[in-house]
C-alpha cells in the first residue's frame, strides 16, 4: 500500500493541524466561556444519608434555577450536575473523578459523610475544584488542603464537647456516661472530646464502637446495662440507631439518651413504630439561622417547617459559589477559593441570599453573607467560627424544642 | 462474664435461626442450578417490604404478611432468573454470578424509588424482654424464632416426603440421571428459585421485624448468609443451618471478645478458613480435583 502525498493535502493537513493545536493551546478559560458554568454536588441520594441527600440537591438547583432566571453569574448559565455518593467513600470518589474529569466542575457542593469528604477532598484540591461541605470530621480540615475546602458543619472537637456538657445536664450531673458509635472518621474524636468533659468533672465515659450492619445489636445493649450508666449517647445513623432503640426499649433501658439530630429525630421516632421507646431521648444539632430570609427561602423549598441544617448548609454553599465568583469576576474553583473570605466576612452590606449579593457585587460594593446556617465565617483552616445549637427533645411522640444556645 | 458470654450465645443462637431462612435458600439454588445468587440479599429485601406492605398498609396480621413475603420475594427471584440470569446460562456459574450481582443493584434501587430511604417500622407491638434469672429473650425473638424452626421443618418434609422435593434432591444429586427418571429439570429449576428466593423474603421479613425495612436490609445479610453457606458446605442445605448458627454465635461472641466493628471479619475470616482447610464445608459433598 502506498501513500500518496501531493502539496495539497499537506497544506490543507498543515492548516488543519494548526487550526486543532491552537484550539488545544487556547487558555481553557477562553474554551469554557462558551459553555455554561458547571458546579457539582455529591451529596448522598442512596445509603445512610440518603434521607438528606436528594433535599439537599434540590435546594442547589432551585437557588441555580434562580440566579440563571436572574440573568446567570458573569453572562453565562449555571448548570447543576448532580451525582450520589451512596455514603460510601467509594462510591463518593468515583462519582467525584466523574464531576471533576468530566464535567469539570468549578466547585463540589455538600459532601455528607466524613468518609467520602475524606477520600474526595485530596481529588478536588489537585484539580482545582473547591470543595464545600457538611461533615464534621475534626480530620477534615486539618488535611493538607490549602484552603481548598470550607465546611459549615462545626468540627467536632466543639460538638463532642457541647455533647458532654449536655449529657452532664440531662442526667443531673451522673458520673457514669456511655458512649456507642458505629465507626467513622470522628468516633475517636467526638469520644474524646465528650470524655474530657467528664474527666474534668471526675466522672466516667466509656466507648463502645458497633457494627452499623448488625440487624440485632442486644449483645451490645448487655455491655451498656452492665455498665449502669446514668446517660447513654448514641451516635449512629438512622438505620442502625433505630435497632439500637428498639433493642434498649426491649432491655427495660430507662436512663435518658441522647445523640445527633441526625440519628435522634422525627424519623426515628416513626421508623421505631413505638413513640414510647424513643420518649424522652434528646438530640443536639448545630442550629440553621431560624427565622432569617436564607432559612425561610430553604423552609419554602424543602417544605419543611424547620429545614433540616444540611439543606440550610447546602443553601449557604452553592450562595457562596456563586457570590465568589462574581466577586472574582471569573468562573473556577480558583476565584472560589481566593474570593470566599471576601464575601462571606470581614464586614460589609450584609446579604442574606444570592440575588441581593449579586447585585450589590455589580454595585461595586463589599458584601458580607449571612446564610440560613448562620453567619458563615471562617478560619484560615476552613472551619466555621460562630454556630448555635439546637437542643431538641422527644415528647409525646414529636421532636420538640428545648432551647437554641 | 460467663453470663454475658451465654447471653451472646443465647442472642447468636436466636439470630443465627433467622439467618438459616435466606442461607437454606441461597444454598437450595446453588445445590440445584450450581451458582451464588448473590441477589439472595436483595431478595431478602423484597420479603421486608413486601411484608411491611401486607402488615402496615393492609394491615395484615404477621403470618399471612409473612406468606405475602415469601410470595412477593418467589415471583422476584423467578422474574429475575428468566428475564436475567437463565439467558447467560451458557457464559457458565460465574457470569451468572456476576449477573445476580446486578440484579441485587436493580431490586435494591426499584425498591428505593418506590419507597424512598426510610426506614419501615412493622405494625407490632415492642414488648419488653422476658427474663429468666441474668438472662433475657424478646417474645418477638421468640415468635421469630418458631417461624424459622416451623419453615425449616415444612421444608424438611417438603425436601424428603414430596413427589417435588424428590424430584429436587435428584436433580441437585445428578441432573443427567433425574433427567432419564423423568423429573423435569426446567420445572424443578423453577419451583428450586422461587422457594429459594421465597425463603429469603421471608428471612428478610424477620430481620425486619426485629428492626426495621430499609433499602439495605438484605444487604447487611449477604456476607453472613454467604458464609454460613459456605461453611456448612454449599449445596447442602443442613449445612446451611449449622453455618447459620455457627456464624450467629460466632458474631455475637466477638462484641464481647474483640471490637465489635470486626464483626464482619468474622464473615471472610470464615469463608477463607473453610476455603482453605476443608474447601467442601461442614457437610459439603466431597470435592474432587
Amino acid at each position: 500500500m502506498s501513500i500518496q502525498i501531493n502539496r495539497r493535502h499537506l497544506l490543507a493537513g498543515a492548516a488543519a493541524g494548526a487550526a486543532a493545536s491552537a484550539i488545544i493551546t487556547m487558555p481553557g478559560i477562553v474554551r469554557a466561556q462558551a459553555g455554561p458554568i458547571r458546579i457539582g454536588t455529591l451529596t448522598p441520594l442512596t445509603g445512610s444519608g440518603g434521607q438528606y441527600g436528594p433535599v439537599m440537591a434540590n435546594v442547589v438547583k432551585t437557588i441555580a434555577d434562580e440566579v440563571n432566571a436572574a440573568g446567570g453569574l458573569l453572562g453565562r448559565q449555571i448548570q447543576i450536575v448532580s451525582e450520589d455518593d451512596q455514603t460510601n467513600a467509594e462510591a463518593g470518589l468515583r462519582a467525584a473523578r466523574k464531576l471533576t474529569d468530566v464535567d469539570k466542575v468549578v466547585a463540589v457542593l455538600g459532601t455528607w459523610a466524613s468518609a467520602v469528604t475524606t477520600a474526595v477532598a485530596p481529588l478536588c484540591w489537585e484539580s482545582k475544584t473547591f470543595l464545600f461541605t457538611v461533615s464534621g470530621a475534626d480530620s477534615i480540615t486539618q488535611l493538607p488542603h490549602n484552603g481548598w475546602l470550607a465546611r459549615t458543619q462545626p468540627n467536632t472537637t466543639l460538638q463532642g464537647r457541647k455533647f458532654g456538657e449536655f449529657a452532664m445536664e440531662i442526667s443531673n450531673n451522673g458520673k457514669r456516661a456511655f458512649f456507642v458509635m458505629p465507626q467513622t472518621p470522628f468516633t475517636q474524636s467526638t469520644f474524646s472530646n465528650f470524655k474530657a468533659v467528664y474527666d474534668k468533672a471526675g466522672g466516667t465515659a466509656e466507648l463502645l464502637i458497633y457494627d452499623d450492619k448488625k440487624p440485632s445489636l442486644r449483645t451490645e445493649v448487655d455491655q451498656i446495662m452492665r455498665f449502669n450508666p446514668d446517660v447513654l449517647f448514641v451516635g449512629g445513623y438512622l438505620t442502625d440507631t433505630t435497632v439500637l432503640v428498639r433493642d434498649l426499649y426491649r432491655a427495660g433501658f430507662k436512663k435518658p439518651i441522647l445523640g445527633p439530630g441526625y440519628s435522634i429525630n422525627q424519623k426515628l421516632v416513626d421508623a421505631v413504630g413505638q413513640a414510647e421507646a424513643v420518649e424522652g431521648a434528646y438530640s443536639m444539632l448545630p442550629s440553621p439561622q431560624e427565622g432569617s430570609a436564607g432559612w425561610k427561602r430553604v423552609a419554602d423549598i424543602t417544605r419543611q417547617a424547620s429545614p433540616d441544617p444540611f439543606s440550610c448548609q447546602i443553601h449557604d454553599h452553592i450562595s457562596m459559589a456563586i457570590l465568589a465568583m462574581s466577586q472574582a469576576k471569573e468562573a473556577s474553583g480558583q476565584a472560589i477559593r481566593d474570593n470566599l473570605r471576601k464575601i462571606s466576612q470581614g464586614g460589609g452590606d450584609r446579604v442574606d441570599n444570592v440575588i441581593d449579593g449579586l447585585k450589590a457585587i455589580a454595585a461595586g460594593k463589599k458584601i458580607d453573607f449571612d446564610g440560613a446556617s448562620g453567619p458563615c465565617d471562617f478560619t484560615e483552616l476552613g472551619d466555621i467560627t460562630e454556630v448555635k445549637f439546637r437542643y431538641e427533645q422527644v415528647k409525646a411522640g414529636k421532636v420538640s424544642l428545648v432551647r437554641i444556645g | 462474664m460467663l453470663t454475658s458470654i451465654l447471653q451472646a450465645l443465647l442472642n447468636g443462637l436466636v439470630s443465627g435461626t433467622i439467618l438459616a431462612v435466606p442461607a437454606i435458600g441461597f444454598t437450595a439454588v446453588f445445590a440445584v442450578l450450581r451458582y451464588p445468587n448473590f441477589a439472595i440479599g436483595a431478595l431478602a429485601t423484597l420479603g421486608a417490604y413486601a411484608g411491611w406492605f401486607a402488615n402496615v398498609r393492609l394491615g395484615l396480621p404477621l403470618e399471612p404478611s409473612l406468606g405475602f413475603a415469601f410470595i412477593v420475594a418467589g415471583i422476584g427471584a423467578i422474574a429475575a432468573e428468566w428475564l436475567a440470569i437463565r439467558p447467560l446460562e451458557k457464559s457458565g456459574a460465574l457470569m451468572m454470578a456476576i449477573c445476580s450481582l446486578a440484579v441485587a443493584i436493580v431490586i435494591e434501587n426499584m425498591l428505593r424509588f418506590g419507597f424512598g430511604n426510610d426506614p419501615r417500622g412493622y405494625n407490632v407491638p415492642l414488648m419488653r424482654d422476658i427474663r429468666f434469672g441474668d438472662f433475657r429473650i424478646s417474645p418477638q425473638q421468640v415468635e421469630n424464632l418458631g417461624v424459622a424452626l416451623a419453615i425449616m421443618a415444612l421444608l424438611w418434609v417438603l425436601l424428603n416426603f414430596t413427589r417435588m422435593g424428590r424430584a429436587m434432591r435428584a436433580t441437585a444429586d445428578n441432573p443427567d440421571l433425574a433427567r432419564l427418571k423423568g423429573v423435569k429439570p426446567a420445572m424443578v429449576a423453577a419451583i428450586t428459585v422461587m422457594v429459594g428466593g421465597g425463603l429469603a423474603g421471608i428471612g428478610g421479613m424477620l430481620v425486619a421485624l426485629d428492626s426495621a425495612a430499609d433499602p439495605l436490609t438484605g444487604f447487611r445479610l449477604i456476607l453472613s448468609i454467604f458464609a454460613a453457606a459456605v461453611l456448612g458446605g454449599l449445596g447442602s442445605i443442613p449445612g446451611a443451618v449449622a453455618g447459620a448458627l455457627i456464624i450467629g454465635m460466632a458474631e455475637e461472641l466477638t462484641v464481647l471478645l474483640i471490637a465489635p466493628n470486626y464483626r464482619t471479619a468474622i464473615g471472610f475470616l470464615v469463608i477463607l478458613g473453610v476455603l482453605t482447610v476443608r474447601p467442601g464445608g461442614l457437610m459439603g459433598e466431597k470435592q474432587t480435583a
